[in-house]
């Protein structure tokens, strides 16, 4: 479900902890359960030839992160560059995560032409059409969800959630994830997936130790 | 409906427009709240999908010019579309394709129905069987709304010439008595019902028959064997005719596309070729040749397509068959400035090749048509568009010889 997760927003504001030297870190792993993988089927054209399912599908398609983050988190970030592939009428990954000021790329490694856009508040904007070979990048400097579509094939979508902290991560194929590093203390651990309502979890980080939770992400979310 | 096309065999209940863009809209909104969805929507486990698109265009009423009726009677500008795709994958090669659409909420078409077979996995090679995308031009392919650069359709596939397939002139003087009359046009031979006249080729309704398509790198060429013309596709026979058709096109690295295409089929149909002397009755098929280019870089998105048609038709009281030329051609663009917000436009012509009548002095055979459309689109959402446009077109003949209309439209795609 795609929504303004506010809580990204607020993170830079609602911090958590606000310890006053650096604190010993644990991590928090888990496994994020979701029911149905949608798969981006183009739409039925009749003008069109027969266009087949997009092959492999990518199911890294859920991030958990925490809600709030220590002050110092905000102060570390090392925005870098990313990529969003543009494969077999395909984003991929389909889901991507980054930090404020990130510049992501995104190749078009097809034989037709693709034009990647994006009309959320967090980050409109249009990289027009561009040819098979050619790289346009885009910076993301506000954090939040940003769906990204392609203008040519309506059936390509993908989402970019902008974190201004570091404490998150994108599940892997089996919906496991790993987020290592995290200073003591208590948090709320949340997660988004694209296909149920954010849920969160209160968790409490010991130093050396890890904390599992997992997640069971409904299409009503849960 | 026109005022004056009551009682007509197209006659049919027609709600206002305005309210059905209401309607439209409010169809639009409601599901649009939630997000577009990435998948079709679908069943038995994704053998079956569907989409759809809706599309309600409101302007001020033209009940005397008739400048973008359909061959439906309808005004293009003045409508809400609703249009449903299907799939079938009835197995890994084989699917039936088809579109449901309803103009005016006034009666359903089965617009599209089709067999597509894959026969080789590896190959984009596909043969369509049924009631198939015609093969002739670019633009009676894509989508209406939201392929469409602006609210209009081009002159070459809505704008209706004074000829009938149902009814033929007796003379060059009773065919240049209907010039700018297609709406309406009447002719001594054959029904004498009122029915509205054909376009060069047909963008709202299609033929019957089987084609093949295949795409090899930046190639790609479709040949069609069809029971209509490209001005008067059927579903089922009016004549012994048949319609070859072709296409090839080549996607250029650049973003241009470059297509060139030809058609030719019986367009009269045999109750009035039954009316003219049989030695006459072979001069009744359609030819158009066609090409279209497209290119679209960056932020713009520039097509333009040419068609030549030529009409052949037994007039009576002509001692040698003279066919009826007409051609056609626009140039549209659109620029997209924000992710939100973009304009475009179109210039177009349709011209007719002239005759002489007992004035003894040279004249197109129906009346000339310059059209000129720009649209300002806003994207509300990835899947809602709202546009708002003016066309303003003129006319050598007819009741009205120029007007202009504001036009604004909602889509919504899904």
């Amino acid at each position: 479900m795609v929504r303004p997760l506010a809580a990204l927003v607020l993170a830079a504001l609602a911090v958590a902890g606000t310890p006053a030297t650096v604190p010993r870190a644990g991590s928090i792993r888990g496994q994020v359960v979701v029911p149905h993988t949608p798969v981006a089927a183009a739409r039925p054209s009749v003008a069109d030839l027969w266009t087949t399912r997009p092959d492999p599908v990518d199911r890294r398609r859920s991030v958990v992160y925490l809600d709030s983050a220590p002050r110092q988190a905000f102060e570390e970030l090392r925005p870098g560059r990313a990529k969003m592939d543009q494969r077999g009428q395909q984003f991929i990954p389909r889901v991507l995560a980054i930090t404020v000021g990130t510049t992501v790329d995104f190749p078009n490694s097809d034989s037709t032409f693709h034009n990647a856009f994006s009309l959320a508040p967090a980050g409109p904007f249009d990289l027009g059409r561009y040819r098979p070979g050619r790289t346009r990048s885009i910076r993301f400097d506000r954090p939040g969800i940003v769906p990204v579509s392609c203008d040519i094939h309506s059936h390509m979508s993908a989402y970019i959630l902008v974190f201004n902290h570091p404490f998150f991560a994108v599940t892997d194929e089996d919906g496991r994830y790993s987020i290592p590093g995290v200073p003591s203390g208590p948090y709320t651990l949340a997660v988004w997936s694209e296909i149920g309502r954010p849920a969160t979890r209160k968790v409490t980080v010991v130093d050396g130790d890890t904390v599992e939770v997992n997640f069971q992400v409904g299409r009503s979310g849960s | 409906m026109p005022s004056g096309m009551t009682g007509t065999r197209h006659a049919r209940f027609a709600p206002s427009p305005a309210a059905l863009a209401v309607w439209a809209l409010v169809a639009v909104v409601a599901p649009a709240a939630a997000q577009t969805r990435d998948e079709p929507y679908g069943f038995a486990r994704g053998r079956v999908t569907f989409g759809g698109e809706i599309a309600g265009s409101v302007a001020p009423r033209d009940d005397e010019a008739f400048f973008n009726y359909t061959d439906y009677e309808r005004d293009t500008l003045r409508m809400a579309r609703l249009r449903l795709f299907g799939q079938w994958r009835i197995a890994q090669p084989v699917s039936l394709v088809g579109e449901l659409r309803t103009e005016n909420a006034d009666q359903l078409d089965l617009s599209a129905l089709y067999l597509r077979w894959r026969p080789l996995a590896s190959r984009e090679f596909d043969i369509q069987i049924g009631r198939i995308p015609p093969v002739v031009g670019a633009f009676a392919r894509r989508a209406y709304g939201r392929d469409n650069l602006v609210i209009g359709l081009p002159l070459a596939y809505q704008y209706l010439t004074s000829l009938r397939p149902d009814a033929l002139p007796g003379s060059v003087d009773d065919l240049l008595r209907m010039r700018g009359r297609g709406w309406r046009p009447a002719f001594p031979i054959g029904s004498q019902s009122v029915a509205p006249g054909v376009p060069l080729v047909s963008a709202t309704r299609w033929d019957t028959g089987i084609e093949a398509r295949w795409k090899t790198g930046w190639i790609e060429t479709a040949a069609a064997l069809t029971r209509g013309a490209p001005a008067v596709p059927v579903v089922r026979e009016t004549n012994g005719g048949r319609q070859w058709s072709a296409r090839a096109a080549v996607h250029l690295p650049l973003g241009m596309t470059i297509g060139v295409s030809g058609a030719r089929g019986q367009w009269i149909e045999d109750d009035v070729l039954a009316l003219v002397p049989e030695d006459r009755r072979e001069h009744s098929t359609q030819s158009v040749l066609g090409t279209d280019v497209e290119y679209g870089v960056g932020h713009w998105l520039v097509r333009a397509e040419l068609l030549r048609s030529v009409f052949q038709i037994p007039i009576l009281a002509m001692p040698s068959e003279t066919p009826l030329t007409a051609w056609s051609g626009f140039v549209e663009a659109r620029y997209r400035w924000h992710p939100r917000w973009q304009v475009a436009g179109r210039a177009e012509k349709i011209d007719f090749g002239a005759l002489l009548g007992t004035a003894g002095v040279p004249t197109p055979w129906d009346a000339p048509v310059t059209r000129l459309e720009g649209v300002v689109g806003f994207r509300a959402t990835r899947a809602i568009e709202l546009r708002a446009g003016w066309q303003h077109n003129w006319r050598d003949a007819g009741r009205i010889h120029e007007r202009g209309s504001p036009a604004v439209q909602v889509l919504y795609w899904f």
